[in-house]
């Protein structure tokens, strides 16, 4: 299991104006596994998502990452753990303007103490996963945006890290790009990682294992698939 | 209306016997909208009916070929630069579900729409994995076809859940700001009385 929340629930204040963000969420993310979080502005997806990633704590509830429970660590092992464990993606691609495809995909491990040719080698590496090495020496503004965004899931994905957690991932982008994404995620997921993806358009998150929905912090409903595609058309050719 | 411009379409691309013309109409919608060899006939007998389509000679033990006519061909120019109507809508087993559901009785319509957004969901899920089997560049033609018409189904029951999300909201808020709840309770009978 790559990510484990049991009971997790998140109350932000106290007293009268205390607002529960979650309240009792179980959530297993296992390797090879995508799942898709939706829900309303307010729902709780963002907070899922940074307690996920351990940049929030829970009020309640325990968070496994990478077979470590979270707050168990202190501070210093914590932060070490979610460093080398886990990988963002925003909508916004996020790449630093000033250093190449290779060099943003390098950095995650450059911050880890790793050697900068070992580095360098596992950014390739990771470029050359989603299908962008040809581009290792551009620069940001010298592609488009669903070049950034490649660049960003192998950043997110270097060395070791087996997490990616995604918050809409494809917002900046047209339909047609955003699904291309949706393929370069779903391939990296399957060929060794795991992921948590945060979106609010059904098509894409069609693309995870399974979707949940939250609403005011609960989960209400989520879907596996039953049955195969062929269930779905009277009469495909494939 | 669409199976009969279908078959012209094709008619106008070469002639064809009733059985190529369904392997054909089939084979260019990814099978999504199957045809019965019944349809297929009396589509074609109508389409010469109208002075569309006309049959050629027919050679010894050939099944008949058929081809579309001049009139034919103005007939199709005319279908592929009129957008399709949209001013009725097609009646909807779900919407009509709802609009009923939300003033019935006894419906948990909460339950309801998690359950239909639960099943909707898990569809567009399987034509993804259709999609997905797909190569996302440079798709043959026929594969593009195919592609499109996936796109089609999967971008309708996006908008499915899209509605269901907010049906979900707007039930959610109702119940709290005016204290309605369409599940039916008392207090909705009461505040329609």
């Amino acid at each position: 299991m790559v990510l484990s929340l049991r009971g997790v629930t998140r109350v932000h204040g106290s007293g009268p104006t205390a607002v529960r963000a979650l309240a009792g969420v179980d959530l297993d993310v296992r390797l090879g596994e995508l799942v898709a979080v939706m829900g309303s502005s307010g729902s709780g997806k963002s907070t899922l998502l940074n307690i996920a990633g351990g940049l929030d704590g829970p009020t309640d509830g325990a968070v496994t990452l990478a077979g470590d429970e979270l707050h168990a660590l202190d501070l210093k092992a914590r932060a070490r753990l979610r460093r080398r464990s886990v990988g963002y993606v925003f909508q916004d691609f996020n790449l630093i303007p000033a250093l190449t495809a290779a060099e943003n995909a390098a950095l995650p491990r450059e911050l880890d103490g790793i050697s900068g040719r070992t580095a360098r080698r596992e950014a390739r590496a990771a470029l050359r996963e989603v299908g962008v090495e040809a581009l290792a020496d551009r620069f940001p503004d010298e592609m488009s945006g669903g070049q950034q965004q490649r660049v960003a899931i192998a950043r997110a994905l270097v060395g070791p890290r087996r997490l990616v957690l995604a918050d809409e991932p494809t917002g900046a982008l047209d339909s047609a790009t955003g699904e291309d994404i949706m393929r370069v995620l779903r391939a990296r997921i399957d060929a060794g990682a795991a992921g948590l993806l945060v979106t609010h358009e059904p098509r894409f998150a069609a693309w995870a294992d399974r979707t949940i929905f939250l609403r005011d912090g609960v989960v209400v409903d989520g879907t596996g698939t039953r049955g195969g595609p062929e269930s779905l058309l009277a009469g495909t050719r494939r | 209306m669409s199976v009969r411009q279908g078959m012209l379409a094709l008619l106008a691309e070469q002639p064809m016997h009733a059985y190529q013309l369904r392997q054909q109409f089939e084979h260019r919608t990814g099978g999504t909208w199957p045809l019965n060899m019944g349809q297929v006939s009396t589509t074609l007998d109508r389409l010469v009916r109208d002075g569309l389509v006309e049959p050629l000679a027919e050679q010894g033990d050939e099944p008949a070929f058929y081809r579309a006519t001049a009139t034919g061909r103005d007939e199709l120019a005319r279908w592929w630069a009129t957008p399709v109507e949209r001013t009725s809508p097609a009646r909807d087993e779900l919407s009509i579900k709802l609009a009923l559901a939300v003033t019935a009785p006894g419906v948990d319509v909460t339950a309801l729409v998690q359950a239909q957004r639960t099943e909707t969901m898990r569809a567009l899920v399987d034509l993804t994995r259709l999609k997905a089997d797909i190569p996302a560049a440079g798709p043959a033609p026929d594969d593009l076809a195919w592609s499109l018409v996936l796109d089609n189904l999967v971008f309708a029951a996006e908008a499915e859940v899209r509605w269901l999300n907010h049906v979900e909201a707007r039930v959610a808020r109702a119940v709290r700001t005016a204290g309605v709840a369409p599940a039916s309770t008392e207090t909705r009978t009461e505040a329609h009385r």
